[in-house]
């Protein structure tokens, strides 16, 4: 059984590489944080890396202001960065910034992309271990259900070192725009198999980089159900 | 959504209990049951919480005993003889897992962090990935015994009614035949001092909308349903039916709702089309009414605005605290309860009810012709969310 999948664009981040070829080929630059220019003066303040570079993504994408898409972030960890620095606080200090806690929820950036954009659409945050394969399934059902275009944005910001949790040093995000129709075609299948994605960076930019090019191409997602893969393929 | 989907199952467990049956007599008793703050922890500050009794043994399950694995074990529990009795219909694959927890987890990485461990003991052999939302969703489901499709859905207080639709869309769409929808949320440090940090606590048990009203009792809790594939078998196995669901944002401001609580108007419109009924054929209203001034006020005139009517509404945060993640499925579990009985539970401490909001607050449990509640979740970020439930499929 399979999903049908259209993507009308796609958009990618890096904070260590300039462009989504640089992020294939390994090509680093200094560290550079998103632009995130959906978010304008007090919008802008206490947000997070993962926040800001969900915007930055979703900011990119060929949207019609007309008609506003749903949207469904995905995101592994969520806001931790801020988690760390609310804990810190209110161990140190018995109080915490109350700006910073507002935003400390795994929905943030949909919140903040809703005001920036004005859109009273609906939207939801996928997370967890397999938030990117969970993340494409949502999007491609509620896109067959709505009627309307949906975002999918996936990010993760680098887990703070006293979490003791992964170790990925750059913060990597990606968004697609899908439609009922038109648009490069893809389907979502799940296969027999567990797999782990070890490597969440590399599979964001291959996913960005498939979803730009005219040639099929399987991508593991990750395991959605105990022993089986969820695999986007691109025709 | 044709008939609808038929609830085959459904627990809850919070402060009012760790089990249905305690949980429903003192809910609809109206029992009193908030703790002082320092039965959790020593705060700087004064305010009642909404603490679980006997957390204790989270030895059924295969993970690292954390107290959010404590929680939602608590209505996990309840859930297996329909979770059995579906597995024995679909097989175990074809029943999917869609957890939803806003904190998923965190209290333990408050005590792993701590830089004084002897303020806040058993963070030891702390390891990032056996607490959270994923290792308790896991160990949940290998305990249930299912296997399907799993995922994890964190939308601050509307979390469970969002993970409820993806639930719908699973099924919908042929990847699942039956869903577990479970939600759980434990008490944490981070939220009662963030909240207390937006001045949204109440130093005193709330009262949801009161004169008064002055913020959030917090709590912890879990509730889970099990929502099926609409077929002769489960429809006689049906306690309930989820009628509709619908979901908008506020587009307004990231904590503060829209005034005129634009986006819970959209979400309400949306779930009573999807249910095909009319306002007029919803019988109560069971609100996300959290007590702070701004929420109850917005969702006064959104409720004000769909029905048109003097609504009767309840707010069950007056007995359980706002379970945050947890809060949706929790008061649906009640409305469900409440299809039962043929009551509406009573919003409890609301005597000085304030006269500018034109809603019909119940203030005393109250026998009713129920067929359908409409149910409001409502999060930060603007995340609303609405489920209508009813007695009988749709015809």
């Amino acid at each position: 059984m399979t999903t049908p999948v259209h993507v009308l664009g796609s958009s990618f981040f890096s904070t260590h590489h300039a462009s989504l070829a640089d992020a294939l080929t390994g090509v680093e630059r200094p560290v550079t944080p998103p632009a995130y220019a959906l978010l304008v003066g007090r919008a802008r303040r206490f947000t997070s890396l993962v926040t800001q570079m969900h915007i930055d993504v979703c900011g990119a994408l060929p949207v019609d202001a007309a008609e506003p898409p749903l949207t469904v972030f995905a995101t592994c960890h969520g806001e931790i960065q801020t988690a760390d620095i609310l804990i810190a606080d209110f161990h140190t200090n018995s109080v915490v910034s109350s700006a910073r806690f507002a935003l400390s929820v795994h929905n943030s950036p949909s919140g903040l992309y809703s005001v920036a954009t004005a859109s009273q659409a609906p939207s939801t945050t996928i997370t967890g271990d397999n938030a990117i394969a969970a993340g494409w399934l949502e999007a491609a059902l509620t896109a067959l259900d709505a009627g309307r275009n949906v975002i999918l944005s996936i990010a993760d910001e680098p887990v703070p070192a006293s979490f003791q949790g992964p170790t990925e040093r750059a913060g990597v995000a990606a968004a697609f725009l899908l439609g009922k129709c038109g648009g490069r075609r893809a389907e979502l299948a799940i296969v027999p198999g567990a797999t782990t994605v070890s490597d969440p960076f590399h599979l964001l930019a291959h996913m960005a980089d498939a979803a730009a090019r005219s040639e099929s191409k399987a991508l593991a997602l990750g395991t959605i159900q105990p022993g089986m893969t969820l695999e986007l393929r691109f025709v | 959504m044709t008939s609808g989907y038929p609830i085959t199952g459904a627990a809850v467990a919070n402060c009012l209990g760790s089990d249905n049956r305690t949980v429903f007599e003192h809910a609809f008793s109206g029992a009193e049951t908030f703790s002082p703050a320092s039965e959790f922890a020593a705060l700087p500050f004064p305010t009642q919480l909404g603490i679980m009794p006997a957390l204790d043994n989270v030895g059924e399950l295969d993970c690292t005993p954390t107290r959010l694995a404590a929680v939602a074990l608590a209505s996990a529990r309840q859930l297996v003889p329909a979770v059995r009795a579906a597995v024995e219909r679909w097989t175990a694959p074809r029943i999917a897992y869609v957890f939803a927890s806003s904190t998923g987890g965190l209290e333990e990485t408050e005590r792993a962090l701590a830089p004084d461990p002897a303020r806040l003991p058993s963070g030891a052999g702390y390891r990032y990935a056996d607490h959270g939302i994923d290792a308790t969703s896991r160990a949940i489901a290998r305990y249930l015994g299912i296997s399907g499709i799993q995922m994890a859905v964190s939308t601050a207080c509307s979390s469970s009614f969002k993970a409820l639709a993806s639930a719908t869309r699973l099924i919908e769409h042929g990847l699942a035949d039956a869903v577990v929808v479970g939600s759980a949320d434990s008490l944490c440090r981070t939220t009662i001092f963030g909240f207390h940090s937006l001045g949204l606590i109440a130093p005193t048990a709330t009262q949801p909308f009161t004169a008064d009203r002055c913020g959030i009792t917090l709590g912890e809790g879990s509730a889970y349903v099990l929502i099926e594939r609409a077929t002769d078998a489960t429809r006689r196995s049906a306690i309930a039916w989820l009628a509709g669901t619908g979901a908008a944002s506020d587009a307004f401001h990231h904590t503060s709702p829209h005034p005129e609580g634009l986006g819970g108007q959209l979400c309400m419109r949306q779930a009573l089309d999807q249910a095909g009924l009319t306002p007029n054929q919803i019988d109560y209203v069971s609100a996300h009414g959290t007590g702070t001034r701004l929420n109850d006020a917005a969702e006064a005139v959104a409720v004000s605005r769909v029905f048109e009517r003097p609504m009767p509404l309840t707010a069950t945060k007056s007995l359980t605290g706002h379970t945050l993640g947890s809060a949706g499925l929790t008061s649906l579990v009640l409305a469900i309860e409440s299809l039962r009985r043929q009551e509406i539970p009573a919003t409890v401490r609301a005597a000085n009810l304030d006269p500018e909001l034109a809603v019909a607050v119940v203030d005393k449990r109250t026998p009713a012709k129920i067929q359908h509640v409409l149910i409001n979740a409502f999060g930060f970020g603007g995340s609303n969310a609405s489920v209508v439930v009813s007695q009988s499929p749709r015809a």
